[in-house]
């Protein structure tokens, strides 16, 4: 299985992205929401991805509408990983078609949890 | 005839009772600051990395990492501490892909994550809706209001690091500064 890491910072992007490798997903990564809309334009399409709300150039909130503005890509997974926590905004990120939310921080078997309500465990990580 | 009400004298003070800002330290406790950060340090930097909650002398050199807070309460929320210690913190982050000579950019990264993790939970905290801004490095923004502060202090690693919730806005003006005190208008 596949996953996009989406977060304007690199130490957690390789967080993410580490805890998400060792379940046994391939990895890539991206500093903003524009960055990431151009990894699944250039046809690299995962099966996952996780969203910071904060980014320059395109947030995750934009990101998210602008992938569940394109039906080629409905088949996406949208985890937002975040430090935004108010309620709010939470229901802002599901209405806006995200499938779960993640604070930060977060531990790998938060995560991990996560992953597996959403049956997003690749089978070497549920064995 | 009757006699025309005048209304009362403006003296200010029914403005500034309405402009009463309320202080950090009546929305948040140091308590509540500590757990946050303790959190973040175990769930970020690793699980038997602790903060003991020691005041220490922070070094001259030191190096500020902060996000905005803008709502009902605006503020800053800062963790500061040594650069040698900021530098130690973006290892334990980056673990095993820090590069063997860290630059700025990489440390500003990290340490700005630290502090765009602790804000957001700060924020969770107090009354909103409120809005985040991005991470920043650099020296620590100025305290306006001293009062308008809760600060924790801890040592991480046997180095000092302070984590500051501060108020962005100066403090209101008393009656005492009242540049015109016979209501004179300019």
């Amino acid at each position: 299985m596949r996953a996009l890491v989406i977060d304007d910072s690199r130490a957690m992007r390789r967080i993410v992205g580490a805890a998400l490798e060792g379940l046994g997903y391939e990895t890539r990564q991206a500093g903003h929401g524009r960055e990431a809309l151009d990894v699944l334009q250039e046809g690299w399409t995962p099966d996952l991805c996780t969203i910071d709300w904060n980014m320059p150039v395109m947030d995750g909130l934009q990101f998210v509408s602008a992938v569940r503005a394109n039906p080629a890509w409905r088949r996406l997974t949208l985890m937002m990983v975040t430090s935004e926590s108010e309620q709010g905004q939470i229901v802002r990120a599901l209405a806006a078609g995200a499938h779960e939310y993640v604070i930060k921080p977060f531990t790998a078997d938060a995560l991990r949890d996560k992953l597996a309500l959403l049956g997003m465990l690749p089978e070497e990580a549920v064995l | 005839m009757t006699a025309v009400q005048h209304p009362p004298l403006d003296t200010g003070e029914r403005r500034r009772t309405g402009d009463a800002r309320t202080l950090i330290t009546s929305l948040i406790d140091p308590a509540t600051v500590e757990a946050i950060a303790v959190d973040a340090w175990v769930a970020l930097v690793g699980e038997e990395e602790l903060l003991v909650p020691v005041p220490g002398d922070l070094p001259a050199d030191t190096l500020s990492a902060w996000v905005d807070v803008v709502g009902p309460w605006t503020g800053s929320v800062v963790l500061t501490t040594g650069r040698q210690t900021a530098a130690d913190l973006t290892r334990a982050l980056l673990r095993e892909a820090a590069p063997e000579l860290l630059d700025h950019e990489d440390v500003a990264d990290a340490f700005g994550e630290i502090a765009n993790v602790v804000g957001g939970n700060v924020k969770a905290a107090l009354p909103g809706p409120s809005t985040l801004g991005l991470p920043e490095v650099g020296p620590a923004p100025a305290v306006r209001h001293p009062e308008d502060v809760c600060r924790i202090d801890v040592l991480w690693r046997g180095q000092p690091l302070a984590v500051s919730v501060q108020g962005a806005l100066p403090s209101l003006p008393t009656p005492h500064d009242n540049p015109h005190p016979n209501g004179a208008s300019l």
